[in-house]
């Protein structure tokens, strides 16, 4: 790999890049000018919305108590909005005393088009007023205020006061939707008098006077109406119940008064609270919730152009076999190419940030000017920039490693562009889940992709006490993406080794000719993409299943429908599909599904590899799960396992549910149709690690997930070297035998404490000496394993022996190579 | 200069499992020589010509480039070879210089040397009028002007010309041939695929006829009129090909009897 040749691969295409106009228009100017022009829009549309006046009807004013007052002309008085925070100008107030509605009809100004006039809206008030009443009477709510409306409520029989209730309320909602104002407030006849009437009593009574309960409480209700369903009755409504509340207040205090009592007493319990976060926090709430989001995204949107660019471009004008007869390596031409879009994706993310963090700043001080309760948008400080800067760098590293792999697989620019969408919904998923305030770093999540980074970046940027401790996963945040990120750039740079992809073809799709082609021409073993199919065959059968197969768990024996539901979807939904699409795309179910004869060595290693990694197993999930590196299990989960426990069902029959039946069909699936498909290539290691992954997915909880993937590599590994899925059946018969025994096991092993031992809990344990003695008889096993498989490989490479897939019966046994 | 024994490339194919698109192929070209590789479309000069440029990898067989084996070093391989054909492209934002440059320095010639050499060959091509204009900008005969001096700036003993007239106007055709019959009289290894029957004629020292990844005939065009009596090329070709698709329609017939 010569350095120089990737530094002048770099240099052409970012040059070439910074002359394409639309590149440069991409990264620079949208940001530069977008943001800016989008804030100012927003600021312009805030400060129009914000001036609309909202109606406020305020039926019978003239029963409201003179002191303390409401009403200030046709606003609601200064004094109940407290601290000024508020403005009572963004509310008319329309009531229907005699004395204003003369004086109102003076003054106010002919309404514009499509509003109504006063009259036409107290009218309407009035009708809704009514309907309401009546509706309240029907309810069985008293209204002294209205005693005809109680009268003719109890009038009603039942059955017909419902009908007219569901009636009403929708009349009373379509006359509220069309009147024109957006609360009603409607005072009850008396309201003042009533008021003065209970203030007396409460003085009468602190002063030892005895008054009848009564006379208490016949204060009639204020009805305050609104649509919360309708925006702006609800931005109304908050303003006239806030300041009624104050008022209330007021109304309470001189109450107090007028009784002789301390007026403190209206809040006798005296609340205050108190905010510790600084401006600048706030601010960094709202910046750790949009930048991680942003800087995602951007990174993508910003790696994803010039890839598709650098790659299905170059392909499509043909100098990419201008280059590729270069004497530049591919390796080098995919570094090359790879520092360039990374460069690009980080200007882009960076120069986004910059523009929406200013914008934001700016647009804050302008609004702030006119409302002071607005948060302050202070651009974050350099820690935190300097963190930004830090996990762009291995998030940019993977998008654009694998939008440059994504590139070079497909066939020409438009087909690339294809791929923008599933990628930016996925990568948009993981980023909308981090942003649930909820979802705090773990370790599981620092080391999945995407997600690590959005997760340590709203921590960082949070600043919130203790997100010092965060620092500690910027380790892992960090590996594992620069992981991730070398493995898309290895697929690139296998892509580029790939003569099929470099020289693909469109070709014309017909489906028919497809499926005929796909039923005719048969193979001994499936292919690479119908392995493949088969697995998402499996998930989403499960996935399905998920809803449609839950155990009955309020049955009368919620252990036994469970194993019977487990029987019928490993049957149905990991064997079926396996061995159906094994009949119908290949020609030998014995080379597909690796029905031969094992050795005996190899079935001897498959039983000894399960004794041995059993203990291994236990205490590797027992360690992840103490050190909280996956969560709890799922409360379902548990549930079933205590089901389990607690069920006392027959050994035998446990074993034929947890052992014989997922032996039997998760291997004819995963080591049998999927491994076969998968190790055609001749690239065993790959095959070994995708079927795997799979197998482990579709375990579903974290935990299980991982030890099944774990087990998926032994087992794959066993499948290979023995060349018959039996050794991996007694494997997997076995380890899940031990499992079920071991779960079920109470007490009737000994301890000695050295090798075993028992937890707090008294299920068995095992102690460093055993599982020291386990690890090394099973890595020497492996690398048996191991050099079998690469020698009898190398042999099949050199075309001593029939390569695999080709020829799948070989005479000559597998043991015989080793 | 160039060896080729036995080579076989095998495609996997959608519609008909394996297409080989080379079958036993075998010839050789000696520096000072223009080897053409006469055939129509899809016979498989492309094909043979990208794996001598190792692009593709056979399948079986031996492929030499100055004594280096494509397999073995892809790398040194392409060091030695100059690659052209209509589908070997010429970056749009770059101009000709540029461009000349960037292939000179991964090639790995000295700075100074190459200045020279870029000069050398700008004078020889006539194309100092158009050395600082974007490629994007130019016609298609300047565009495989600066094609050419791309192929040849790092002065490989051997050059592939994998049908670089096609697809151009007389003009530019002329000048392309021109160029190649230029480079011939320097010495270098000249392998020229096209299904021109007349560049055969006016360039070709030998040819070889390929038809369905099979090599059908080889030798100097005298040679070749003098073995199968037939004076005409256009006609040897056709008579060639023709006896060819009967074998090859016989030999489907066959297997397809032996079946049923």
């Amino acid at each position: 790999m010569s350095w120089k040749n990737i530094r002048l691969v770099f240099m052409r295409e970012v040059r070439d890049q910074l002359r394409d106009r639309r590149t440069l228009f991409m990264i620079t100017i949208l940001p530069v000018l977008l943001y800016p022009m989008l804030g100012l829009g927003i600021v312009e549309m805030m400060l129009t919305f914000s001036e609309q006046q909202r109606v406020v009807v305020v039926l019978n004013a003239d029963d409201l108590p003179q002191q303390p007052t409401l009403l200030e002309g046709d606003k609601l008085a200064e004094a109940w909005f407290p601290e000024g925070r508020d403005n009572p100008s963004l509310l008319r107030i329309l009531v229907d005393s005699q004395v204003n509605e003369s004086s109102s009809a003076k003054t106010v100004a002919k309404p514009r088009r499509g509003q109504k006039t006063d009259a036409e809206l107290l009218a309407s008030a009035r009708v809704l007023a009514d309907k309401i009443q009546t509706l309240h009477g029907l309810h069985g709510v008293h209204s002294t205020a209205a005693p005809g409306f109680a009268q003719d409520a109890a009038a009603h029989d039942s059955a017909k006061a419902v009908l007219d209730v569901a009636g009403l309320q929708e009349e009373i909602s379509q006359l509220f939707g069309t009147s024109g104002f957006q609360v009603l407030v409607i005072v009850p006849d008396g309201y003042a008098q009533s008021l003065e009437r209970m203030q007396a009593a409460i003085r009468d009574e602190s002063h030892g006077q005895h008054t009848s309960a009564s006379n208490r409480s016949a204060m009639p209700p204020v009805l305050v109406i609104r649509n919360s369903a309708d925006d702006k009755s609800a931005v109304a409504f908050s303003r006239v119940q806030q300041s009624l509340r104050a008022w209330e207040d007021a109304v309470r205090e001189k109450s107090f008064i007028t009784a002789n009592l301390p007026p403190d007493l209206q809040h006798p319990a005296r609340l205050a609270w108190i905010e510790v976060a600084r401006e600048e926090q706030v601010a960094a709430s709202v910046w750790s919730k949009l930048f991680p989001a942003m800087l995602v995204i951007m990174a993508l949107t910003g790696a994803f152009y010039p890839a598709i660019d650098l790659g299905a471009g170059e392909k499509e004008r043909g100098t990419m076999e201008t280059l590729l007869i270069s004497p530049a390596r591919r390796v080098e031409v995919v570094l090359g190419k790879f520092g360039t879009i990374m460069v690009f994706s980080i200007l882009t993310a960076l120069l986004n940030l910059l523009s929406m963090g200013l914008t934001g700043q700016q647009m804050a001080a302008v609004v702030g000017a006119s409302a002071k309760e607005m948060v302050s948008l202070e651009f974050p400080g350099l820690a935190p920039l300097m963190w930004i800067v830090i996990l762009l760098l291995p998030l940019s590293a993977l998008f654009s490693a694998l939008c440059l792999a994504l590139a070079t697989f497909a066939k020409s620019t438009k087909e690339g562009q294809y791929y923008l969408t599933p990628l930016l919904m996925v990568v948009m998923g993981l980023t909308m889940f981090c942003l649930s305030p909820a979802v705090e770093m773990t370790p599981l999540y620092s080391v999945i992709p995407v997600v690590n980074v959005a997760l340590l970046l709203k921590g960082l940027l949070l600043n919130a006490p203790g997100s010092e401790n965060l620092v500690v996963y910027a380790v892992p945040v960090l590996i594992s993406s620069i992981g991730y990120s070398m493995l898309a750039i290895w697929w690139a740079i296998e892509l580029y080794n790939s003569e099929d992809v470099l020289f693909r073809e469109a070709e014309k799709f017909d489906l028919r000719m497809w499926l005929r082609q796909l039923l005719r021409t048969k193979d001994a073993v499936p292919a690479f993409h119908e392995a493949g199919f088969c697995f998402i065959v499996i998930v989403l059968l499960q996935f399905v299943a998920m809803t449609y197969m839950k155990p009955d768990l309020n049955g009368a024996d919620p252990g036994l429908s469970m194993m019977r539901l487990i029987v019928v979807q490993q049957l149905t939904m990991v064997a079926c599909p396996a061995v159906f699409m094994g009949v119908l795309l290949t020609t030998s179910l014995r080379a597909t599904f690796r029905l031969r004869r094992p050795s005996m060595q190899s079935m001897f290693i498959a039983v000894g590899l399960a004794l041995i990694v059993h203990p291994l197993s236990v205490e590797l999930s027992q360690f992840l799960v103490d050190h909280r590196v996956f969560p709890e299990l799922p409360e379902s989960a548990r549930q079933v396992m205590m089901l389990m426990k607690a069920g006392e069902k027959p050994t035998w029959l446990m074993l034929m549910v947890f052992a014989v039946t997922p032996a039997i069909c998760e291997e004819l699936a995963f080591r049998g149709f999927i491994l076969s498909g998968l190790a055609r290539g001749g690239r065993l290691a790959i095959a070994i690690g995708i079927s795997s992954l799979m197998f482990g997915i579709i375990h579903m909880i974290p935990q299980q997930a991982f030890n099944a993937a774990l087990l998926g590599l032994v087992l794959g590994l066993l499948a290979i070297y023995s060349r018959s899925l039996f050794p991996a059946m007694a494997f997997h018969f076995l380890n899940n035998t031990i499992a079920t025994l071991h779960a079920g096991e109470a007490g009737r092993f000994v301890a000695d404490g050295v090798f075993f031992s028992r937890d707090a809990e008294g299920a068995l344990r095992y102690e460093a000496p055993l599982l020291i003695l386990c690890s090394v008889a099973g890595i020497l096993m492996i690398i048996h394993m191991i050099k079998a498989v690469s020698k009898e490989q190398d042999l099949k490479r050199r075309g001593i022996i029939a390569a695999y897939g080709e020829q799948p019966e070989v005479t000559q046994p597998a043991t015989a190579t080793v | 200069m160039i060896r080729v024994r036995g080579l076989y490339k095998e495609f996997a194919d959608p519609r008909h499992g394996v297409f080989r698109a080379l079958d036993n192929v075998s010839f050789e070209v000696r520096p000072g020589e223009i080897y053409g590789l006469l055939g129509p479309n899809g016979a498989g000069k492309t094909t043979c010509l990208r794996i001598l440029s190792t692009v593709l990898r056979p399948t079986r067989g031996l492929a030499e480039v100055d004594g280096i084996n494509v397999v073995r070093d892809p790398e040194g391989v392409r060091c030695r070879i100059g690659f052209m054909s209509c589908n070997t492209g010429i970056y749009d934002r770059m101009t000709a210089r540029e461009m000349v440059e960037y292939y000179g320095r991964l090639y790995g010639i000295p700075e100074e040397k190459l200045q020279s050499r870029i000069n050398e060959i700008f004078d020889v091509l006539q194309m100092n009028d158009i050395r600082d204009r974007l490629c994007g900008k130019m016609s298609t005969g300047m565009k495989q002007k600066v094609s050419i001096a791309r192929t040849i700036v790092h002065d490989p003993p051997v050059i592939i010309f994998d049908e670089p007239t096609s697809g151009l106007d007389v003009l530019v055709a002329r000048a392309v041939l021109q160029a190649v019959a230029a480079l011939r009289e320097k010495g270098k290894c000249i392998i020229f695929s096209t299904h021109i029957m007349r560049e055969v004629e006016r360039l070709c020292d030998r040819i070889a006829v390929i038809h369905r990844g099979r090599i059908l005939a080889e030798g100097t065009l005298p040679e070749l009129a003098d073995r199968y009596k037939q004076p005409d090329v256009e006609e040897l070709f056709f008579d060639l090909i023709q006896r060819r698709e009967e074998e090859v329609a016989s030999e489907v017939r066959q297997p397809e009897g032996a079946t049923a």
